[in-house]
């Protein structure tokens, strides 16, 4: 059976300010199946963040193949949604009218998207906050209004920009949990980019691993840590093997260059 | 909460007062005590106040507000229709940025007051001319910061909208408008003050009516206090206008007004 997101040799360039051109793909290569949690570290710089975009359907990609669900992706749809890292809320909007975004543009009837909006507020713990405006937010409920809005369209595939890294560290680990409950109970296929090996390797079922730019699949490791997974995990030397596995490929991509 | 406090909260209202108080009696004790100047070529506050009370009594100040407010309306309004579609189409289409760019920038350095006759001649001297110049001053800052609100657009917000298949429209509706809109509100106080520069220009050029003429008539008879009438009522209307105008952009952008207190 064909996999859920496949991509086959993508290559991309874009042309600098200086009109050079820079290959930001070559030859990468994806497979992920319907539900899975997969994760994509590397380097910075290495295009993971415009792997998504490309994924999303902001842009184009040069030469390969991508397909989701056997169909060619040309430009963003209904199947995809995108968490971004710097949330991206309309600061004009409540958080209510924010999380309706999508369904709106989508052309969703009001009491509908109203009745949406409200369940899938609840399911990211923001009860009491409907009427609030995005800059009456820490950044960690900022990113929950985020993920609400990615969810009220109902997409298949979840996109995530390195959605936690703007948020400080004990608000990151308590939205990587909940995450991850969030995710069990909604069968979500997601695609995550992060520079954390550590929330790489708690939340997914595969951690992919970029090289350098021009960026392209390194390694692909399994993730064999059992679910559901609680933060207390973190602490067992099997996750800590793990995260050195990661890091051991990591390394020589980032030693390569001639960083640290 | 105490006297003290009570200061302390509100401080920039009665400092504001007081200062206000202390000029005025400072000016009406100078040339009362000190320089005794003749009121025919200098007045004093108790001389205007008086002939404040005699004009709000009568009928020619209101005549002439309701003149010069009129062509004021009907310029404003249009700087209001025609600045804001064009700055926005700027900020997003570059082709008509380059293509409307030299003569805006052309238009907003030079002193425009210097095309007045010009306006008078074409348009005349009733309403319609006086519109058309203040149509002319109060234009630029609707297109200029309609135009700088478009470029200033946060990116992300742009590709949010596109990830969710939004369209042109919703680009505009959703994200341009209201991102905007605080841009737009800052560009009307700047073109009130404008615009009142061009009803009164017009008016002291060529007219019979209106709060301008007024002035100018007081003037040119030695009528010290009936001219510091209008002056003081000018810019009573300017400072209520503009006032306005930050509560305006207190309730569309809070926002905004939450980054300035932090």
């Amino acid at each position: 059976m064909a996999p859920f997101i496949q991509a086959q040799n993508l290559t991309l360039a874009f042309r600098s300010k200086n009109r050079e051109s820079v290959t930001a793909l070559t030859g990468l290569n994806l497979a992920v199946a319907k539900g899975e949690f997969v994760s994509i570290v590397g380097p910075s710089g290495c295009g993971k963040s415009t792997f998504l975009n490309v994924l999303l359907g902001l842009i184009k990609h040069d030469s390969g193949t991508l397909e989701l669900n056997g169909t060619p992706i040309t430009g963003p749809g209904q199947e995809r949604a995108m968490v971004f890292q710097e949330f991206g809320l309309l600061p004009w909007r409540t958080v209510a009218a924010n999380v309706e975004l999508g369904l709106e543009i989508k052309g969703t009837p009001a009491a509908e998207r109203a009745k949406h909006a409200a369940k899938l507020i609840n399911l990211v713990g923001l009860n009491g906050f409907e009427n609030h405006y995005p800059h009456e937010l820490s950044g960690g409920m900022k990113q929950r209004v985020g993920l609400a809005r990615a969810l009220a369209t109902e997409p298949e595939v979840l996109l995530m920009d390195e959605p936690f890294a703007a948020l400080d560290a004990q608000t990151r680990d308590l939205m990587q949990t909940e995450l991850l409950q969030i995710w069990e109970r909604t069968n979500k296929t997601v695609l995550f980019v992060t520079h954390s090996i550590e929330e790489a390797a708690y939340l997914s079922d595969r951690v992919i691993v970029m090289t350098a730019r021009p960026g392209r699949t390194k390694d692909v490791l399994q993730i064999k840590l059992p679910r559901p997974r609680e933060y207390e995990m973190r602490l067992t030397p099997e996750f800590n093997e793990i995260k050195l596995r990661i890091w051991e490929v990591l390394k020589e991509e980032l030693t390569s260059r001639g960083m640290p | 909460m105490t006297a003290r406090e009570y200061f302390a909260e509100h401080r920039r209202l009665w400092l504001g007062l007081c200062s206000v108080f202390f000029v005025v009696s400072a000016w009406e004790l100078v040339l009362t005590y000190i320089f005794p100047v003749n009121p025919f070529f200098f007045t004093k506050p108790s001389l205007i106040a008086a002939a404040f009370k005699e004009q709000i009594q009568g009928a020619k100040l209101w005549h002439d507000l309701a003149v010069s407010s009129q062509a004021f309306l009907w310029g404003f309004s249009f700087a209001v229709i025609v600045g804001i579609p064009v700055g926005l189409v700027m900020g997003w289409r570059r082709r008509v940025e380059y293509s409307l760019d030299p003569f805006l920038t052309a238009l907003y350095a030079s002193p425009l007051v210097a095309l007045a006759p010009l306006f008078i001649i074409v348009f005349g001297v009733g309403v319609l001319g006086k519109a058309a110049l203040v149509f002319l001053l109060s234009v630029f800052p609707f297109v200029f910061n309609a135009f700088a609100g478009v470029k200033s657009t946060d990116s992300l917000l742009i590709n949010v909208i596109r990830s969710f298949g939004g369209s042109e429209k919703d680009l505009y509706l959703k994200v341009i408008l209201p991102s905007t809109m605080p841009y737009i509100i800052a560009g009307a106080r700047l073109a009130i003050g404008r615009g009142l520069v061009g009803i009164i220009v017009g008016e002291f050029y060529a007219a019979s009516e209106g709060i301008g003429f007024a002035i100018t008539q007081a003037g040119d008879t030695y009528r010290l206090p009936d001219m510091f009438v209008g002056i003081i009522i000018l810019s009573l209307i300017a400072v209520v206008l503009t006032e306005l105008m930050r509560k305006l952009e207190m309730t569309v952008a809070p926002w905004k007004a939450s980054e300035e207190v932090r």
